[in-house]
């Protein structure tokens, strides 16, 4: 494992970052929109940066014997490692809900949108808008992270909305689908949802790196 | 030989202007750099360790530029950025546990070494700490990977006499091991006690950079210490 990941997850991460990744099992709860559960691993991932800018982690971090955008990569890294166990719940938790428990009522009747793959593609989406607007909006400044999370959260909610409300516009209820229905939609929604993460999250990084390179600390 | 050649370092903040600073810092001696409060002193540091970014000017280290070398020659660098709270609630020991990772030159005998001159307790968490203390921690972290420079900045503020006294002789013990040793302080006498060289900055502009002989020898007045001479010198900037 590469020092500065170890460094981020040993010295600077909130034990909070990692509880919080439990909220990956929301996909399991009825009745309730799954997706605010990849929202608050990431209310999980803002605290550690909360802990970290109290310690001068950053000042700390670039006085190491490794070049600046290193420190942009420890933060990067940590924050995927996040939402990487995150997903993997969530995907877990979406297997056992659409399988064993399939003839659940509680599932059946589900009045708000199902933890389908569409679902977790979304879910990828939201953690694509963390890295984007609050990851690469914290290293404008290395400092300031209440505007960055503030836009976050807006984004983040809305986009749980749209998510939410789609499928009940005629002709998209085929995004909640239940089950193995629709199995070839799901997955290219899956897929979509894994191509923005990554390539927002690319996009993001190359920013953070530059801004991160002009700023004095 | 010089490890660090500063030249015509500047930078400019809106209500302050660090103005073509110039100096060498040498191996095997040590190299008090004075200025009163807001002169400049942290900024110079910060810059020479990239921490900001200078509007004009050079650093080399090694005589290669920092800029592009960086993670190479931080490795020979020890530093220390005064009473600085690094995670306060996790244990030395924890923190020690990682950064010693950073550094192929890590010395665990020299780890335990300072360890034990410093008195600390690698159980303790930093916000556990005195802020002299504080300062024994960064010093500790700076002095176990074998640096070629130090470079710190108020060391020995909040330390008390027996402290400072202790600092001072690591500081010639290390000289005498062939590293150069950069200390920004206020305190004068630190300066007359362990200084070989001496930079002198006020109010963001270099006044001397020499030996410490050959600044008294060319600015004191009627056999004045060097204390006499800083404040005389400071009330003659200050009536300008």
């Amino acid at each position: 494992m590469s020092n500065i990941l170890l460094k981020e997850m040993k010295l600077s991460a909130s034990p909070l970052a990692y509880i919080f990744i439990l909220f990956g099992l929301m996909f399991f709860l009825p009745g309730y929109p799954v997706l605010c559960g990849a929202f608050f691993v990431t209310l999980g991932i803002f605290q550690s940066f909360q802990t970290a800018r109290e310690a001068n982690d950053i000042v700390f971090s670039a006085l190491l014997p490794i070049a600046k955008k290193d420190v942009v990569k420890g933060k990067f890294l940590f924050v995927c490692m996040i939402e990487a166990c995150a997903l993997i719940l969530m995907a877990i938790s979406m297997i056992i809900r659409m399988t064993f428990f399939l003839d659940s009522p509680v599932y059946q009747n589900n009045a708000l949108m199902n933890a389908n793959l569409f679902a977790l593609g979304v879910a990828f989406l939201i953690f694509g808008l963390f890295n984007l607007i609050f990851l690469a909006g914290f290293f404008k400044t290395a400092y300031n992270i209440g505007r960055p999370f503030i836009i976050y959260i807006v984004a983040a909610f809305l986009t749980i909305g749209v998510a939410e409300a789609l499928h009940h516009f005629p002709g998209l209820e085929p995004l909640n689908a239940f089950g193995t229905d629709h199995m070839g939609l799901q997955l290219i929604l899956l897929a979509a949802g894994i191509i923005s993460y990554i390539i927002i999250t690319v996009l993001a990084y190359k920013k953070a790196c530059r801004d991160f390179e002009k700023i004095d600390l | 030989m010089s490890i660090v050649e500063v030249r015509n370092l500047t930078k400019e903040y809106p209500s302050f202007v660090l103005k073509d600073v110039s100096f060498n810092i040498e191996a095997s001696r040590i190299t008090g750099f004075i200025g009163r409060n807001g002169s400049g002193k942290t900024t110079t540091i910060k810059a020479i360790l990239n921490l900001i970014h200078a509007n004009g000017g050079t650093v080399n280290y090694f005589g290669k530029p920092l800029i592009g070398n960086e993670t190479e020659i931080k490795k020979h660098i020890g530093y220390s950025t005064g009473v600085v709270n690094w995670y306060p609630r996790k244990k030395i020991a924890d923190i020690v546990a990682i950064v010693k990772r950073f550094y192929d030159t890590w010395d665990d005998e020299a780890y335990r070494k300072y360890l034990n001159m410093f008195k600390l307790d690698p159980q303790k968490a930093p916000m556990e700490l005195s802020e002299g203390m504080k300062v024994k921690f960064n010093l500790l972290i700076a002095l176990s990977h074998k640096a070629e420079v130090l470079i710190l900045d108020e060391p020995t503020s909040g330390l008390d006499p027996f402290s400072r006294s202790e600092l001072l002789d690591v500081f010639d013990e290390l000289k005498r091991d062939g590293v150069a040793v950069f200390f920004s302080t206020h305190i004068i006498s630190d300066i007359e006690k362990c200084a070989d060289d001496i930079v002198y900055i006020s109010e963001g502009k270099l006044v001397a950079a020499t030996s410490k002989e050959d600044f008294i020898e060319k600015f004191s007045q009627a056999g004045e210490s060097l204390e006499d001479i800083m404040l005389r010198m400071e009330r003659g900037i200050d009536h300008e």
